[in-house]
């Protein structure tokens, strides 16, 4: 039996914010591009994150993508009419004197570029928190321009305005295979369909490794669990939809505003890794559960409980959980390797791929069109590890991508100061 | 005061679930596992009822193989003070889980047992009224809401036509409901100390029962799903559309 075959400009392996952010920019941009995903779109990692923005990096180029982001979802609320970015600004706060410095060293780096960053007196913290614990804090900045993007609306607003310039998504419609000549990717195949393009776009998520296998490409992306709990709306603990989000990096945890209950999720020390291969094709991740005895979950408990002294295993209670996609740096991994023509990575995105995504379509809209980007791509090149030879099998790749994410808010940060721009 | 929670591991039925090829059951290699759900209520209502009165031991069991103590340590680091095992390699129908229980009960002497409604792998919602039927115990079934007094329990009970206030002596068997309580997931303290706690282990025969067959399995099945799509263009429509099926029903 012969397969139906179609044919595009781009191929998008991937219906999470990446691969629809990716297919919109190349829409705009009059390329006619298919989404292909596995299960339903938005229902990866995408449909899991709570969508924190903190737009101050330890990397200037980093900072830029993170606040042109902010721009470009500006500009989307008002092409698909919906609230994306909620603005509550953002709080660091620091109980140790090695995180005091931290602080320190990031508000002048902000600073330092014209980032509206400060310090914040102990009395003003307490009064845009009063439901968070402060005797114990040394210092706190605050970011006014700040917030979270709401994932779910993120993804509507990628999908209406890619569909209105013409992008094709199909789910339930998992790649199987590509299809290469000569060193050069021209298409791929689903079990009912070939797909032909000059170009595609491996998008994957935690399975971005595996479509990397199928283009003999060793991508050190690992897959990494993740937990946050959301409190339910209680009159006796108001939590005002405004209120800033927190990063409280000794705790390991983070927190903000959500439908009047509060988020307060956790970077574990010593995270769970999962093994795609070997969930069934068909994993649905929102029907990923914590077991009432997870320990994850009692860590995070036992951090919230820390900082929010009122959340307890009694507080009524969402559990959140799901695979985020981690690398050896932390960084995305953005483009071509070099022993494939035709195919670009775009994946990686730990625990930030919501907020970076709308620079990343621009920047892999950029690469595949022009063949260069506006942004300073080297931190986050897809080949930067591709001579490396401890990062080739499997096992090493997950054990340094998860002591990497392990450290994401456990080790003392010290961001550097700008290069002069 | 001493409670008995009965706690079943069954395969979570919010997966996607796919029958066996030769029907024999369902194919459980991917699946996790988790404390039945109905039973994990009945075990937090046993704990907010220890911390009400500080009187009470809660004691879990499972009738099963060596997996089922997973569920047991879940049971443990939850808050139950200890926990038994029967230790049973065959799944049990309804009626032999009461009457293991039943032979538990005796050994044990709680004041209440306080299990699920059902469990979500079988849905019977059997073995709770067979228990108490054997033991000749007064039984409050789909309790929504139960209140622990020195001398009696009163409990609410959701049924077709409303709910319904039941006041029952102690001892008791008592089925719960979801909506309950909800479940609470374990600290920290909680795991580490169920994580030394030691899981007793009974057999069949220490209890002098034995599986007497009563229900068999003859073949599984998936449920045809005969859902029918149709595009409506207004909210108008599909009221009307809705009413038809509703009608037609
Ligand atoms: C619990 C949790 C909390 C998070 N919190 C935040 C946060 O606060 N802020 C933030 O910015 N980020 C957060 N994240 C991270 C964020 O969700 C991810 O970085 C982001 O969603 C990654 O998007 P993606 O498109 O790369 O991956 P995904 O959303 O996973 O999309 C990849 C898609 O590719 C599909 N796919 C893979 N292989 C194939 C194939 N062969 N064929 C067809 N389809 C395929 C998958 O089904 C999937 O839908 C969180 C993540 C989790 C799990």
């Amino acid at each position: 039996m012969s397969l139906s075959t179609e044919t595009y400009d781009v191929i998008v392996i991937g219906g999470g914010v990446a691969g629809l952010s990716t297919a919109m920019q190349l829409a705009l941009r009059g390329a006619k591009v298919v989404v292909l995903e596995r299960e339903r779109i938005g229902n990866g990692s995408t449909g899991r994150a709570a969508g924190l923005l903190g737009q101050l990096r330890g990397n200037s180029e980093h900072t830029r993508m993170l606040m042109d982001g902010v721009e470009i979802v500006k500009e989307l609320e008002e092409k698909a009419d919906v609230e994306i970015f909620v603005q509550t600004g953002s709080m660091r706060i620091a109980e140790t004197d090695a995180r005091a410095e931290e602080i320190a060293s990031l508000v002048r780096m902000g600073k330092s570029i014209g980032f509206a960053i400060d310090h914040l007196p102990a009395d003003e913290v307490k009064k845009l928190l009063p439901y968070m614990r402060t005797d114990d804090l040394i210092d706190a900045c605050y970011c006014a321009t700040d917030g979270h993007l709401q994932p779910a609306e993120l993804v509507s607003a990628y999908v209406k305005v890619g569909k209105d310039h013409g992008v094709t998504y199909k789910s339930n419609s998992p790649v199987t295979e590509m299809l290469m000549a000569g060193g050069t990717a021209y298409g791929v195949k689903t079990q009912d369909a070939e797909y032909h393009a000059a170009v595609v776009v491996n998008a994957g998520g935690p399975w971005s490794y595996l479509n990397a296998e199928m283009s003999e490409t060793t991508l050190p992306t690992a897959a990494i669990g993740h937990y946050y709990l959301t409190t339910r709306p209680d009159s006796q603990q108001p939590i005002d939809r405004l209120s800033p989000a927190i990063r409280n990096r000794e705790l390991r945890i983070y927190s903000r505003p959500e439908s009047g209950g509060l988020i307060v999720g956790m970077y574990a020390a010593e995270p769970e890794i999962y093994d795609m291969k070997r969930l069934p094709v068909d994993f649905d991740m929102s029907a990923m559960k914590a077991s009432q005895a997870s320990i994850d979950v009692a860590l995070l408990l036992d951090a919230a409980q820390r900082r929010f002294p009122w959340i307890t295993p009694q507080t009524p209670m969402n559990i959140t959980t799901g695979i985020m996609t981690f690398t050896p740096d932390g960084r995305p991994f953005c483009g071509k390797m070099p022993n494939i023509e035709g195919v670009y990575h775009c994946a990686g995105f730990s625990g930030h791929g919501i907020v970076q995504s709308p620079a990343i379509g621009v920047i892999m809209s950029e690469l595949i069109l022009d063949g260069n980007s506006s942004y300073d791509l080297t931190s986050i090149s897809a080949d930067r590890y591709f001579d490396v030879p401890e990062l080739k099998a499997r096992q090493d790749i997950d054990t340094k991508c998860c002591e990497m994410a392990g450290n994401y808010y456990g080790k003392v940060e010290r961001p550097s100061a700008p290069a002069v721009s | 005061m001493k409670i008995l929670v009965p706690a079943k591991r069954v395969p979570d039925t919010d997966q996607k679930i796919e029958v066996c090829e030769d029907h024999s059951g369902i194919e459980t290699g991917h699946l996790p596992f988790v404390v039945n759900p109905f039973d994990a209520i009945a075990l937090e209502e046993a704990i907010r009822i220890r911390e009400d009165r500080v009187d009470a031991e809660i004691v879990a069991v499972s009738v099963g193989d060596l997996e089922y103590e997973e569920q047991l340590r879940t049971a443990l680091a939850m808050g139950a003070d200890r926990a038994i095992r029967v230790d049973c390699i065959e799944s049990l129908d309804p009626w032999n889980t009461a009457c293991v229980l039943k032979a538990l009960v005796e050994q044990e002497s709680p004041d209440l047992v306080l299990m699920g409604k059902q469990a979500v792998d079988g849905d019977c919602n059997q073995t709770g009224q067979f228990l108490a039927a054997m033991l000749d115990w007064p039984q409050a079934t789909f309790a929504s809401r139960i209140k622990c007094l020195e001398d009696k329990l009163l409990v609410d009970r959701e049924t077709d036509a409303g709910i319904e206030t039941v006041e029952l002596p102690f001892p008791a068997v008592i089925t719960v409901d979801l909506r309950l309580n909800e479940p609470r997931y374990a600290s920290l303290p909680g795991i580490m100390k169920a994580k030394k706690k030691e899981i007793a282990e009974i057999s069949m025969g220490d209890l002098g029962v034995q599986n007497a067959e009563k229900m068999h399995t003859v073949s599984v099945r998936s449920a045809k799903t005969a859902r029918k799509r149709v595009m409506v263009s207004s909210s108008c429509e599909l009221a009307e559309k809705l009413r038809e099926s509703l009608k037609s029903t």
